[in-house]
């Protein structure tokens, strides 16, 4: 494949812009252009995202195989060098599979690449053992698929108005699988990045209800509620999680209720400057991560701490 | 009902540690185990094929010592595990253990459906179902939560990023399981001494797979690859309040102290 191009795609739209920023960036080094899968009929925005070409199709998103194929027919048509994709549930499910049927190179939770305009390799580091260390690869020459987790990369803003609009031909599906059932989640609509205190909520929390304390605490610091993985997948309390594959805070303060400290949640938060952790389990994994550890029942310390913040007058910076 | 699942013996992450100035990952002495993930899907068949009059295999790709590390799974209701010899201890790239496991299940033949994680525990990059799937041109069903067998079809919910899926699909086929969707079950000294008479058969990748190692090497699409750890320093002040409003004010002067909040001293 040699049409120099990256060829772009997220079901996500916040993901796209990241991914799109990444291949506007390296495919202005050099000289080549940028292309991207449209689900959604917004083709302008993803030029003003920096897509050269925007390919469009219409297709089932709910099912996986028909992702896959309308992703295989994009890859067909434009023959890209690289293809990014988000590493979600849905880009890690389809992204091994491509890169079989492409005979491809692939890495997984990739965090910077480079191509080589010559030799045509890529170097790409990923994240190793769930975060707890990146690998730097060679990979070898040819079309390579790179899966890449969101607050990654930054988005760039161009004016896009050359960006050209493809109709994709998308072959008859052939997907085993009937769906019976699709029940959406509640949608996240907080701007987590951008906050400068995060309350970041974990299994030690044992009801929803509880979740008042934790909101008491926020507004009077004006900061942002977050979880881990379980409280939004499992629990379905709220769907702001942080993590490997869930979003990254950096804020000036992240204070965690009942996070164990598992490393695939901790990649969402060591960006912050301070760490401050509550946990009953002295042992737990969370207060080597932290600048501040305290050993106690939450539900005992946030009552007092609520009431000492408010007596002392305690504001935001 | 025959099913195969994939399970590993696999390094316990949360116990690699950074060398604080070179930032070598530390991975002597690292202790393995079958994952947590694995667990879940030994839990998953087991459960599935509770009524029936069935068979479940595991198979793995891993060391000879793993060998002993099969008897929680045994117990908890496999009734044999393959073990293939990992003759790249652990190091090969994913599309090469791939192409081993794929020469092992293709001797295999006889199952009805492979339960894998949707990850392994160490190496956590989610390839192992949706390679097979292709290689072995079987549907895949990703992220499931919920599974069970009708006639020849598997119904199965699948736990997404956005939303809940309950799918329908012919068998045979690929299933990989959610993150913790099927706690495994606590096995009973009976259980134990049942998983003693239970077979471990270890295969090898030039014997039984009548796979060459060099041309194995070949398929990799890596050329070098080296590792750093990701090195975090905090402060690791663990605060010596005796109650819990002592605690908070210790904690309120510490931020303070920081500047991230503002008050009275």
């Amino acid at each position: 494949m040699s049409s120099n191009t990256i060829l772009v795609f997220s079901e996500k739209p916040v993901i796209m812009n990241e991914l799109l920023g990444a291949a506007r960036r390296q495919s202005d080094d050099l000289g080549w252009s940028v292309s991207a899968i449209d689900l959604t009929g917004g083709s302008e925005d993803l030029g003003e995202s920096g897509a050269d070409v925007v390919y469009k199709a219409d297709t089932d998103a709910s099912n996986p195989d028909e992702i896959l194929s309308l992703l295989a027919a994009a890859i067909q048509q434009s023959q890209p060098n690289a293809f990014l994709i988000g590493a979600t549930k849905m880009g890690l499910e389809v992204a091994p599979r491509l890169a079989e049927r492409f005979d491809s190179g692939y890495a997984a939770w990739v965090v910077g690449f480079k191509i080589d305009s010559n030799e045509r390799f890529t170097t790409a580091q990923a994240m190793l053992y769930t975060g707890t260390g990146v690998a730097t690869y060679k990979i070898k020459p040819g079309f390579v698929i790179l899966a890449i987790p969101p607050g990654i990369f930054d988005p760039v803003h161009v004016s896009g108005e050359n960006v050209k609009s493809v109709d994709l031909e998308i072959p008859q599906s052939v997907s085993k699988i009937k769906i019976l059932e699709n029940k959406p989640k509640q949608a996240g609509e907080s701007s987590l990045e951008a906050a400068k205190f995060v309350v970041d909520i974990g299994q030690g929390v044992q009801q929803r209800d509880d979740l008042e304390m934790m909101h008491t605490v926020a507004e009077l610091l004006e900061g942002q509620l977050a979880c881990s993985r379980p409280i939004a997948s499992d629990r379905d309390w709220f769907p702001d999680w942080l993590g490997l594959s869930g979003a990254k805070v950096k804020p000036e303060l992240c204070l965690t209720i009942g996070v164990s400290g598992a490393i695939q949640h901790i990649i969402g938060i060591r960006d912050s400057r301070l760490i401050a952790a509550i946990n009953n389990d002295e042992n737990a994994p969370i207060f080597s991560q932290a600048d501040y550890g305290i050993v106690a029942d939450l539900y005992e310390f946030l009552p007092a701490f609520i009431e000492r913040l408010k007596s002392r007058e305690i504001k935001a910076v | 009902m025959n099913v195969l699942v994939l399970i590993k013996y696999s390094l316990d992450v949360s116990e690699i540690k950074v060398d604080p100035d070179s930032a070598d990952l530390l991975l002597e002495g690292v202790p393995r185990k079958i994952g947590d993930i694995d667990k879940n899907v030994v839990e998953a068949a087991v459960k599935l094929t509770a009524d029936s009059n069935s068979k479940i295999q595991a198979l793995t790709l891993g060391p000879l010592k793993a060998r002993d590390g099969f008897r929680d799974v045994l117990a908890m209701g496999l009734d044999e595990v393959i073990l293939i010899e990992d003759p790249f201890d652990g190091q090969a790239e994913s599309v090469v253990a791939i192409t081993i496991l794929e020469a092992a299940i293709k001797k295999i033949t006889d199952f009805d459906l492979i339960i894998c994680g949707f990850a392994s525990d160490d190496g956590y990059t989610f390839q192992v179902a949706p390679r097979l799937a292709e290689r072995l041109n079987l549907p895949l069903v990703s992220y499931v939560s919920q599974l069970s067998v009708e006639d020849d079809s598997l119904i199965a919910t699948r736990e997404l990023d956005d939303s809940l899926q309950v799918i329908s699909v012919p068998l045979p086929a690929v299933v990989s399981i959610a993150e913790e969707a099927f706690p495994p079950r606590r096995t009973t000294l009976m259980d134990a001494l049942k998983a003693k008479d239970k077979p471990v058969n270890v295969w090898h990748v030039g014997d039984e797979l009548d796979l060459d190692l060099e041309n194995m090497t070949e398929i990799g699409k890596i050329e070098t690859a080296y590792q750093k750890g990701v090195i975090i320093s905090r402060k690791r002040n663990l605060l010596k309040g005796k109650t819990p409003v002592e605690l908070a004010d210790q904690l309120i002067d510490a931020l303070l102290k920081e500047n991230v909040i503002k008050g009275n001293e």
